[in-house]
């Protein structure tokens, strides 16, 4: 057990030094992700000035989702996981992971968890200058659960966030290029993920159909949880189909892989 | 070079792409799916928002609609002519392979820029027109053929400021190791371009309307269609664009003395 805690440890520690050296482009990422705050913040001042309330939030608390939306991405988001580990399969570098008794899942997943460490750290510097604009907008809740139920929702968004990630990288090992398919799930995931209004806004019907899909469950579900936006009854529920998706994911993670190893063919080396 | 020249190249690049896309029809077909599902996004937040609110900074609906489908109009029509060429530059400066465009005839911005075109992109600027055509309907607009050039005119100005931004966000590469993710930097202020000016206020109104005239792209070609012309924010597009347009050159150019000067 402690061997193997090494082995993924280590994985961790070169994924930290790897994204260490990339900084200023999560940091730059990281500035404009708060230009996309500016124009929310435009946006939805310009729709509150007709009413008090939107679906029964007030502008603060909109603004807070949205805060809170950006901060999660950066700690929680799947940021280009499934083009590396199409270039690993295209390459041949998935090879020496064949050969090796390492598990490439874990392995991934040990590079993502480093990754979104210094993303999530570098998110902070522009949030904490950005603070003193939007102190006076922004409104939490103060239940202690919110946190309690909150911390493992993200904990299993930024499972599925990378899970999906990983099996689009595996179609890899049928299709040469999966950007059409990684950027069309980026729209679905933006509309169905909450990242272009809440998802409570949408008509009940939608609403609730949406709670089945694993899109509400990547940024939506954790935002919502700890800004406010849905109660105790609904969060509980949300984290029974939460984990029912994790393991739906892992199994599909799978399967693509044994059934991708079938096909894969590694020449030399 | 004379112009013809310039117009041989762009034709001989416009006949690759062809034949690349009829080799990869389903590239196309995804590619164009992907197109209409953004602009598909784009509305349905619209049409969202307008559930729970009668208007946005004195916009209705439908108007909303027509200044959206402007915004994508001018966006599509850049991701149909230069998007693909333009994101590459980042990874060709880091490669190395940015030389070979340093050994063709023409000037290197225009060789880098029209390299590929995106037959789904240009597409999908008919989807947008589409868009404009059918909000302008539920309006019961009846435009002149005069605001109509005008409008096809203003959206050509906010092409070229569209350009501008992203070859000065791409050229980024000349200074940074890598450049992945710069291209957000464009899409970020894209955004912008689908807010109604009257949205802005006090340095907001400055920076996004006046500095950076994401804004104006947008909504001077929509608020021509819905309130006839404009002159003074014509000519705000024309200077604006034209300003712009000298910067990117300006700025690409003084990357690509450090790239060839770090390469020879």
């Amino acid at each position: 057990m402690v061997a193997l805690a090494a082995k993924y440890t280590q994985a961790f520690l070169l994924g930290l030094q790897s994204n260490i050296v990339y900084r200023w482009n999560f940091a730059v990422r990281s500035v404009f992700s708060f230009f996309h705050l500016a124009v929310a913040f435009v946006l939805w001042r310009a729709a509150y000035a007709q009413t008090a309330t939107i679906g029964g939030f007030a502008f603060g608390a909109t603004l807070t989702y949205f805060v809170t939306l950006i901060v999660l991405q950066f700690f929680i988001g799947a940021f280009n996981e499934d083009y590396q580990i199409s270039d690993e399969i295209r390459n041949g570098l998935i090879n020496q992971f064949l050969l090796k008794p390492i598990n490439y899942f874990l392995y991934r997943l040990s590079i993502f968890t480093a990754a979104r460490l210094v993303s999530g750290a570098l998110v902070l510097v522009p949030l904490v200058l950005a603070l003193p604009l939007l102190r006076s907008y922004l409104v939490w809740p103060h239940e202690l659960w919110r946190w309690q139920l909150g911390v493992p929702a993200m904990a299993m968004g930024a499972l599925i966030q990378f899970t999906i990630a990983y099996c689009f990288g595996l179609i890899t090992f049928w299709l040469l290029d999966i950007q059409g398919f990684v950027i069309l799930s980026l729209a679905v995931e933006s509309i169905l993920g909450g990242q272009m209004f809440p998802l409570d806004l949408l008509p009940p019907a939608i609403f609730r159909a949406a709670q089945f899909l694993p899109f509400y469950y990547q940024m939506y579900f954790p935002a919502a949880i700890l800004t406010g936006r849905i109660d105790h009854a609904l969060a509980l529920s949300g984290l029974a189909v939460q984990a029912g998706w994790c393991l739906v994911l892992l199994a599909a993670g799978q399967i693509l892989w044994r059934r991708g190893l079938r096909r894969h063919t590694a020449v030399g080396g | 070079m004379p112009l013809t020249n310039y117009v041989r190249i762009w034709l001989a690049s416009v006949r690759y792409t062809m034949v690349r896309t009829l080799m990869f029809r389903g590239d196309f077909l995804i590619w164009s799916l992907v197109e209409v599902s953004w602009t598909a996004v784009n509305l349905g937040m619209i049409f969202v928002i307008y559930q729970h609110t009668a208007s946005i900074a004195g916009w209705n609906e439908y108007q909303m609609v027509l200044l959206i489908g402007t915004a994508m109009l001018i966006q599509r029509l850049l991701m149909g002519f230069f998007w693909s060429s333009l994101f590459e530059l980042g990874r060709n400066v880091r490669t190395g392979n940015f030389d070979f465009f340093l050994a063709q005839p023409g000037h290197p911005l225009f060789m880098a820029s029209t390299r590929k075109l995106d037959p789904d992109g240009l597409l999908n600027a008919m989807v947008a027109l589409g868009v404009v055509a059918y909000a302008a309907h539920h309006l019961g607009l009846h435009p002149t053929w005069v605001d109509l050039v005008v409008y096809a005119g203003l959206v050509l100005g906010g092409l070229v400021i569209h350009y501008s931004i992203l070859v000065l966000s791409m050229s980024l590469a000349f200074w940074m190791g890598n450049a992945q993710g710069i291209e957000g930097g464009y899409f970020t202020l894209a955004d912008f371009g689908r807010l109604p000016r009257e949205a802005f206020k006090g340095v907001g109104r400055l920076l996004f309307v006046w500095v950076l005239p994401v804004v104006v792209v947008s909504n001077v070609p929509a608020r021509t269609l819905l309130n006839g012309l404009e002159p003074k924010w014509m000519v705000w597009v024309a200077v604006a664009a034209s300003g712009w347009f000298a910067l990117a050159v300006w700025v690409f150019g003084r990357g690509l003395r450090r790239y060839a000067s770090a390469s020879s």
